[in-house]
């Protein structure tokens, strides 16, 4: 019954854009919401103990299309419908009309088609219409500037996945099948140097949709562009990106013979760095967030990369966090803009008096981004830092110090602002609910880490309190030093407004995807 | 490491990097989009000459000796498809830009949309 999870969605996105009631439409889509978020949780339970294989015109698994549900592919899908589920609630009052309905439902399906699938070809369809229909939701408001970044997201993703399409036909090729297990068996007894070609080509094509340096250039530009709807900016921080990183994880198990870790590793604690370093020198809200979305996609990287149950564990719990806090900050960033008319973080002050729940959940959010105790956020680094070695770890730390420095200059918009002008806001319930949920959760997945990481990936693992004492003290000291170095270097700062200014054009994206399929060749003849 | 390449595939890999040459190269905005488009046929090229040798016959009948590999044409269809869909999105983005810029070109229209 797993094709349900991606039929259902686009059937009610066809009925909604039929339906003309405006009133009607909404309440359906979140109660049909509620419902598919009740039965992820219900296929999750079920896969946690048994993988779920369905196929699809009952032909035998290698030859026919087949879905498979196992414990990861269930979690993202839960991850989906959730996420989805805060969208709508968050958006139950906006008049964006039918269009946008139908198109964020037909999202949904493509994305849980994708978590399902077990297919290389199935794959390459849902992410490359789910691309196409991330870039019409982009410029959904048809705002100039968000044309041009729709246009260039599309391009070079298309590009990207060309590189994907040719690697799957290479493989094909060589092997036969296009079904990820049957296809590993028969790798298994082949040379793994026959491989290297598509495999360069595979992760070439994911590290670009992953956004790894140089890789970068199209994300700032699509999920920072100015006048896309907030919840499309939130969905795709939060959730679209991970489409990437779940293929990254499935494809490393499929190339299990080609270990390229230490490559991945460097790239990753570069894209940390070159993430928070961009976004310090950001002025626009939306912008810094987008920016911090490839910093922390870097220690994701890194943390999947490290050859250690615990960390790569932490990396996954780190993926649903980030999904959470991400969405929170940029849901907020949206409703800030709304009610103060700009997204310059200079000129927004105050928004713990004028929107108190609003600066309530941001401040939760940006704990659980910056590692502070008690947060989800601490919990998954803690157990990225827990499996890696001395040199990576300290970066893990420099990395976050980085991102509390860019999160201080951040939270300046939360105080401040002259008293009299401030008056509190009233903001749509519902919004107002979004977003506080998405705060609360991640409190308390920094209270009942452990016992979320069981619950999700049965795995049991303990947080050691001396050793978590030792994080709060270093988070305490990374705030301190990341204060200091704010207020007297980040604010002067001449070479980062410099740096700020910097971006690629599209030829510039094409030509540094180029570099780095050259990088994984050479890397794959240097390193195995 | 290429004795099991044909040649339609070793004519796919070429046609697919010099379409890579004209993205990098290109500053006009429909050059670079029908670069994608050669780029999508030069993979679709590649998947046709997967399942094909010399002397092969098309996969129709009862008679099925010696018959090409049918599954690439069930997925190139499906590419193909994608392909025409992405083509018609860029296309009506760029009818947008150039009726607000004037222009097709991209270092005019990144210019004029960041203003």
């Amino acid at each position: 019954m797993l094709y349900l999870f991606s039929l259902m969605p686009v059937v009610l996105a066809i009925l909604l854009y039929i339906i003309p009631y405006v009133r009607v439409i909404k309440s359906m889509a979140l109660f049909c919401q509620l419902g598919l978020t009740a039965s992820s949780v219900y296929i999750f339970f079920l896969s946690k103990s048994e993988e779920i294989v369905t196929n699809i015109g009952d032909y035998e698994s290698v030859l026919g299309i087949t879905l498979r549900s196992d414990t990861l592919s269930s979690v993202f899908v839960a991850l989906t419908s959730f996420l989805f589920l805060v969208v709508v609630i968050y958006g139950f009052n906006d008049n964006y009309g039918r269009f946008y309905w139908f198109f964020m439902f037909i999202w949904q399906g493509l994305l849980n088609g994708l978590f399902l699938s077990s297919d290389l070809f199935n794959m390459f369809v849902f992410i490359e219409v789910a691309t196409i229909i991330v870039s019409v939701l982009m410029m959904y408001k048809r705002d100039n500037r968000s044309m041009y970044d729709g246009m260039v997201y599309l391009m070079i993703n298309t590009v990207a996945v060309q590189f994907y399409l040719f690697g799957i036909g290479y493989i094909y090729k060589l092997t036969g099948v296009l079904d990820i297990d049957a296809a590993m068996k028969i790798m298994k007894q082949m040379d793994p140097a026959t491989f290297y070609l598509p495999f360069a080509l595979i992760m070439t094509a994911i590290s670009l949709k992953c956004a790894l340096v140089p890789l970068f250039g199209w994300l700032p530009k699509a999920h920072g562009t100015a006048s896309a709807p907030t919840a499309v900016s939130a969905l795709l921080s939060g959730l679209h990106i991970k489409c990437a990183i779940y293929l990254f994880i499935r494809f490393q198990i499929f190339f299990e013979m080609i270990d390229l870790s230490v490559f991945f590793i460097a790239i990753g604690i570069i894209t940390g760095f070159v993430g928070f370093i961009m976004a310090l020198s950001q002025s626009d809200i939306k912008l810094i967030l987008a920016y911090h979305t490839i910093s922390q996609i870097g220690i994701i990287m890194l943390a999947l990369n490290i050859p250690d149950a615990y960390s790569r564990t932490g990396g996954v719990y780190h993926i649903i966090n980030h999904a959470m806090f991400k969405s929170a900050l940029f849901l907020c960033a949206g409703i800030i803009n709304e009610v103060y008319g700009t997204r310059d973080i200079y000129q927004i002050r105050g928004v713990l008096k004028r929107l108190p729940l609003v600066g309530g959940a941001t401040i939760m959010a940006i704990l659980g981004i910056t590692g502070a105790p008690l947060f989800n956020g601490s919990i998954s680094k803690y157990f990225i830092v827990s499996g890696a070695g001395a040199f990576v770890s300290a970066m893990i730390i420099l990395i976050n110090l980085g991102t509390i420095i860019s999160f201080i200059k951040y939270s300046t918009i939360l105080f401040g602002g002259k008293k009299q002008s401030i008056n509190r806001e009233e903001i749509d319930v519902f919004r107002q609910m979004a977003v506080l949920i998405l705060g609360i959760i991640c409190f308390f997945g920094g209270i009942f880490g452990e016992q979320f990481i069981h619950f999700l990936f049965n795995i049991d693992v303990g947080v050691d309190a001396a050793g978590y004492f030792e994080k709060i003290l270093l988070f305490a000291i990374s705030v301190a030093v990341g204060y200091v170095v704010f207020r007297y270097y980040v604010k002067k700062s001449l070479i980062l407004k410099k740096i700020g200014s910097f971006s690629q054009n599209f030829r510039g994206m094409c030509a540094s995807l180029g570099v780095f399929f050259v990088l994984v060749l050479i890397a794959l003849r240097v390193l195995l | 490491m290429f004795n099991h390449v044909g040649i339609i595939e070793i004519f796919a890999v070429i046609v697919f990097f010099l379409s890579f040459y004209g993205l990098i190269t290109s500053k006009n905005i429909i050059k670079s989009i029908a670069s994608i488009g050669i780029m999508e046929i030069a993979v679709i090229m590649f998947f046709l000459g997967i399942g094909f040798f010399d002397g092969m016959k098309p996969p129709i009948g009862a008679n099925l000796e010696n018959a090409a590999d049918p599954l690439p044409q069930a997925l190139v269809i499906t590419t193909i498809i994608i392909g025409i869909t992405i083509c018609a999105v860029n296309l009506s983005m760029l009818i947008t830009l150039c009726r607000q810029h004037k222009a097709a070109d991209w270092d005019v229209v990144e210019k004029k949309s960041s203003e």
